[in-house]
Formats: structure tokens, sequence, C-alpha cells
């Protein structure tokens, strides 16, 4: 059942692929045309450090409800990832925005949302290198990957009045009203799918490589 | 709680002194750079409100941890976690942390303005900026404290642990303060401000017992 | 007259590799004692600190009831009173400021705790930092029966006592047990005691 749906994974992302060079078209208000396919991989891979995030809330709640190891460990796995594809989006950004903008890093709204929340991510898994006992580590942790959560929305209320908006507004607009052509929705919607699985994918792995490193830790004694 | 942290704080008077020490350095130091090598009006008024919060900030971060830090040092916290109940323990940490941040405002503030020759245009504004800043100062670092109380390398990892979760605090009084000293809000209202400091205070109040008690 | 009573149940624990306690279960009825023994490092203390609340089981249950209301870990731990030897109070406040102190946090009078103090003879303007550890350990007995606690929970109770404040403590914990508390006692040997009524031995 798992490799059926390994299969199926891979299969969606490569048809996202091939969609996204020679299906959809080129968003033609950009510089450099042919430079807009990256939004179908920077934009979903943003969007799953978030998922990342909301992910690691959850269980965090849950763990500090039920003291279940595993939620923390999904956790802590889940800030792993959501690390990995916040730094990748940033690393996307930062290629669309050099060629687009002509600068690499240009303090826009987004940017400066994103590498706070890696800061935030980072910082999370510094405190759990910290912390060696178990059960304490995934008190504290929990603890912060709330505080975490609850602060976020600040970030994301203030900074897009402080700083001057570079990243296209028809392109990802959170009004609803998307000036897209269908084609490049077709993509976008497929490719976010298609991470947002990816993701799950990667944390059950992850989650079990974990496990299996911790029964081994313990048997060695 | 907050009438004992005070009366030890006193024998010792070690927090106050470090806190009040640090301060004065980095401001020197900021001051310094800025005065004698000189800062054109229209640059100062961008970056002077912004000095004065990471003067703040980094003293708190000094500062503050101490008052939990010191309690699992001095082995004092079993005492403390079979006596007070959660709720008690972190409004009397809190009250404390909060008279420490606002004397420290006091005593920065005035001497900040002097030695930067910054003028304040809305004198309101600005004191009300300060007063909710650093409450949220106190509250975010109260909690994280409570944190890395806990763990290993207690004092770096403060710091790293608090900038995330204080910096939409930060950047919020930075904009008020630039807004105050100019005369013009700027967009940015201090309603905002106000709800980050409830919102810390409540996540404060319910997560910490599950930091203080296994 | 609330009669308490307190079950625990294959409590596991473990720090990294180490598994400290592997399972042990007990009973302590209305003025019963328990006594732990065990080599160093066999999980006396722990097992002490699990009970008290202040340690997190890794596995197994604890239940301690006082009048037929079962109390959860939060209320236990502010119900029992503890004497360990790394309990330790404010060196920058008095004998009786500390006390006040937690007597207040608590929401209880002093004057048990100064009436059990004056028992041990134990000077109330001290600074706590200038105690020697003798006198130490008898602060350690006030602050546990301040509250008047139902369940005692002693590690090494008789620590640096010298004969006078052994003698007195005991009198204090024979009190205790017969007013229907419990008592849970660790100790590395096994000392007399006239009211065992279970011997957990923790060596291996």
């Amino acid at each position: 059942m798992k490799t059926f749906f390994a299969w199926l994974l891979w299969l969606w992302l490569a048809l996202v692929i091939v969609g996204a060079f020679f299906y959809a078209p080129v968003a033609e208000h950009f510089r450099v045309p042919g430079s807009s396919r990256i939004v179908f991989f920077h934009v979903p891979m943003a969007w799953t450090s978030f998922l990342a995030f909301i992910a690691a809330a959850v269980w965090s709640v849950m763990y500090l409800v039920r003291r279940n190891p595993r939620h923390d460990r999904s956790a802590g796995v889940a800030i792993q990832i959501g690390l990995l594809f916040g730094v990748l989006a940033t690393v996307t950004g930062a290629v669309w925005a050099k060629i687009e903008w002509g600068a690499w890093w240009n303090w826009d709204p987004r940017q400066t949302s994103i590498l706070a929340s890696l800061l935030f991510y980072a910082a999370y898994l510094a405190l759990r290198q910290s912390v060696e006992e178990p059960e304490k580590r995934a008190r504290l942790a929990a603890v912060y990957a709330l505080l975490g959560l609850v602060v976020t929305p600040f970030l994301f209320w203030i900074v897009p009045r402080i700083t001057f908006s570079l990243h296209p507004d028809p392109v990802v607009n959170s009004s609803g009203k998307v000036e897209m052509d269908p084609r490049i929705q077709h993509v976008l919607y497929a490719s976010g799918l298609g991470f947002a699985a990816l993701f799950f994918w990667i944390h059950n792995l992850q989650c079990r490589l974990e496990a299996l490193a911790e029964r081994r830790a313990a048997l060695k004694e | 709680m907050f009438v004992k942290e005070w009366r030890c704080e006193y024998r010792t008077r070690y927090a106050l002194n470090t806190l009040a020490l640090f301060a004065f350095t980095t401001l020197v130091v900021v001051s310094f750079s800025l005065g004698p090598l000189g800062v054109d009006r229209s640059h100062g008024t961008a970056v002077l409100p912004v000095l004065l919060w990471i003067i703040l900030l980094f003293s708190v971060a000094a500062g503050l941890p101490r008052t939990f830090v010191q309690e699992e040092e001095t082995q004092t916290a079993m005492a403390l976690r079979l006596s007070a109940t959660p709720s008690a323990l972190f409004c009397g940490k809190l009250l404390y942390n909060l008279t420490l941040v606002f004397a420290l405002e006091v005593l920065v503030t005035p001497f900040y303005l002097m030695m930067t020759s910054l003028e304040v245009a809305s004198p309101w504004l600005f004191a009300a900026v300060l007063a909710a800043g650093g409450y949220g100062l106190a509250a975010g670092s109260t909690l994280v404290a409570a944190i890395i109380a806990q763990a290993r390398s207690k004092g770096t990892l403060f710091s790293v642990l608090s900038f995330p979760i204080l910096l939409p605090l930060l950047v919020l009084a930075v904009e008020l303060t630039r807004g105050a000293t100019a005369g013009d809000p700027g967009g940015v209202s201090l309603p905002v401000l106000l709800l980050y400091d409830a919102t810390i205070t409540v996540a404060g109040l319910m997560l910490f017992p599950a930091v203080w008690n296994p | 007259m609330n009669s308490p009573r307190l079950q625990f149940d294959q409590i596991r624990r473990r720090f990294g590799r180490l598994s400290v306690l592997q399972g042990v279960s007990g009973t302590v009825g209305p003025g019963e004692m328990m006594l732990v023994t065990g080599p160093n490092g066999s999980g006396k203390s722990t097992l002490l600190r699990c009970l008290a609340g202040l340690l997190a089981a890794d596995g197994g249950t604890i239940a301690y009831q006082e009048n037929g209301t079962p109390l959860d870990a939060a209320e236990r731990r502010r119900r029992v009173g503890v004497v360990a030897p790394d309990l330790a109070f404010y060196a920058e406040l008095t004998v009786e400021e500390n006390l006040a102190f937690f007597a207040k946090l608590r929401r209880v009078s002093p004057a048990r705790g100064l009436d059990v103090l004056g028992r041990l003879a134990l000077p109330l303007d001290r600074l706590a930092g200038n105690l020697s550890s003798g006198m130490r350990q008898r602060l350690r007995w006030g602050f546990a029966l301040l509250h008047s606690a139902r369940l005692l929970l002693l590690d090494e109770p008789f620590q640096n006592f010298d004969a006078a404040g052994e003698r007195i403590a005991r009198e204090l914990l024979d009190e205790h047990l017969a007013a229907g508390g419990l008592a849970v006692v660790a100790n590395p040997s096994s000392l007399d005691f006239l009211h065992v009524a279970t011997h957990l031995d923790l060596g291996r």
C-alpha cells in the first residue's frame, strides 16, 4: 500500500515538472518571462514550509495533552522538514528575485516573513538540541512551538504594512481573485498538492528512521 | 512572590547592577559611534529609534533570564515547585521582570535622548510605546527564561529563542517610536502592540505550567 | 479527618540508557510507613521524586487520595511534605523569612512550621545561607511539615543530624503516623523504625 502511494507521488510530481515546462504558458508580464516557471516550485515550497509549522503546532498540542512521545517526534521532524523547505523556498525566491528585480535580497515582506520563520525553526531545533532528557525536551519544544504559533500572525500582519511589496500581486494574490492563466493555476495547485504529499511522505520516513534509531540506542545498553 | 524577589534582590543587588552596567556600556558605544562621527538629521530619525530598542533588547537578554536560571542553579526551584501554583509563580516573576524593564527604560532613555540629541515630537506616544513595548519584552522574556532555565547553554540559548518571539514586538515598537519622534504614526497602530502584549501574557500563563512542572 | 492512601504501580524511569526504576509497586495506608532501601543509585530518590510529582515516570501509575478524593499530580505535588538532600532555600533570606514566604505561597499560617523549628531549636533570624548542614536539615523538616501534609516523602531524613536532632525528628515522624498520616522514607541503610508497614528494597 505504501509503495503504491510512493509511486503515485513520484508520478504526480513528474507530471507537475512536465506541466511546469510544457503545459503551462509563460507569464508575460515578467521581465524574463521564462523565469516565471519557477513559481511552480518556489511557491509550493513556501506553502509546505508553513504547512510544516502548522502540523508541528498541532502535534505539539497533542503532545501536551496526551504526552505521547510519538507526537513529539512528529513535531520535531515536521520542523526539520519545514526548515528544509523554507530554505529551499528562500533560495529559489532569491534566485528569482535576482533575475526579475536585479537583487538577491530586497526586504520584500514575503522574503522577510520567511526569513523570520526560518529563524524560528532554527531556534526550535537549537532548543531540542539543548535538552537531553526526552520528556523535558518534548515538553519545552512543544511549548516553544506553540509560542511561535501565537506570535507569527503578528509578523504577517505587520510586515506588509511596513515594507513596500515587490511581490507581484497578480501572481500570488490572497484576496482570491487570481488573474492567472488557468493552465498556470492548474500546475501551481497541482504542484502545491504534490509538495504537501511529499512533505508527509518524507515526514513519515524520517519519523520511522528516528524511532528506529531510538530503539537501537535503547537496545545498546 | 513579587515581594520576595525584591527582597532577595535588594540584598545582593546583582541583577540591577548587571543590567544597568550592560545598558550603559552599550549606550556609550552606540552614542560614540553615532555622535562624534556625525549622523545627519534625516538618517538620524530613521536609525536612532532602532538603536534604542536594540540597547533595551540586549540589556534584557543580559539581565532577565537570571530570574529562573538562578532558581535552578541554587536549587530553590524544588521548594518552589512544591509550594507555589504555576500562575502565582509566573505572575510574580513577570511583575519583577516588568519593574526591572521599566527601571531600565527610565534609566536609559533620558541619557539616550540627550546623547543622541534625538527630539521627540509626540512625547505621550513615545512614553506609551516604551511602556507597551517594555511590557512585551518582559512578558516574552519571562516565558523564554523559564524554558531555557531547564536546558543547557542557557545564555546563548536565551537570545536564540527569544529573538524570533520578540521580533514582531520589536518591529512594532521601532515603527511606533519612529512615528513618535517624527510626529507621524505612519500606519502602524498602538492597539496592535497592546494586542501582542495581551496575547503573549495569555500564552505565557497558559504555557507556563507545562514548562515548569513535568 | 481525612484518611489518605497512596498506591503506585509498575513505576518505570530511565535516564538516557540507564534504567533506574524497572517496575516498582507498593501501597501505603493511613498511619503506615514504607521504608525504601537500597544501595546508591538504586533509584530511591528517583522513586520519591516521582511520588512527589517532581519527576514524570516513564511508565506506571501513581494514585493518591485524601478523604476518598483522588488527587492528580499537580495537587499531589502541593500536598506532600518533602525532605530531600537537594532541597534548598533562599540564602539571602532568614530562616523565618523563608518559612513565611513558603507559608504564604501555600496560603497557610507559618505557625506550624515555626512550631516545628522551635522544637528543633533552629534560630529564626539566621540567614539561610549561613546555616550549617545539620541546621539546614532542620529547616527542611520545618518546610516539610509547614502545611500539615498528610503524606511525607523523606529522602535521607536524618542526614547531618546530631543525636538530639534525630531524636526530635523521629518524634515528629511518629506523631505524624499516629495521626493517620502516610510516610515513605528512603535511606541507604535500614534504620530502626517502629512502624514499618512495608519494606521496599531496591537493591540489585
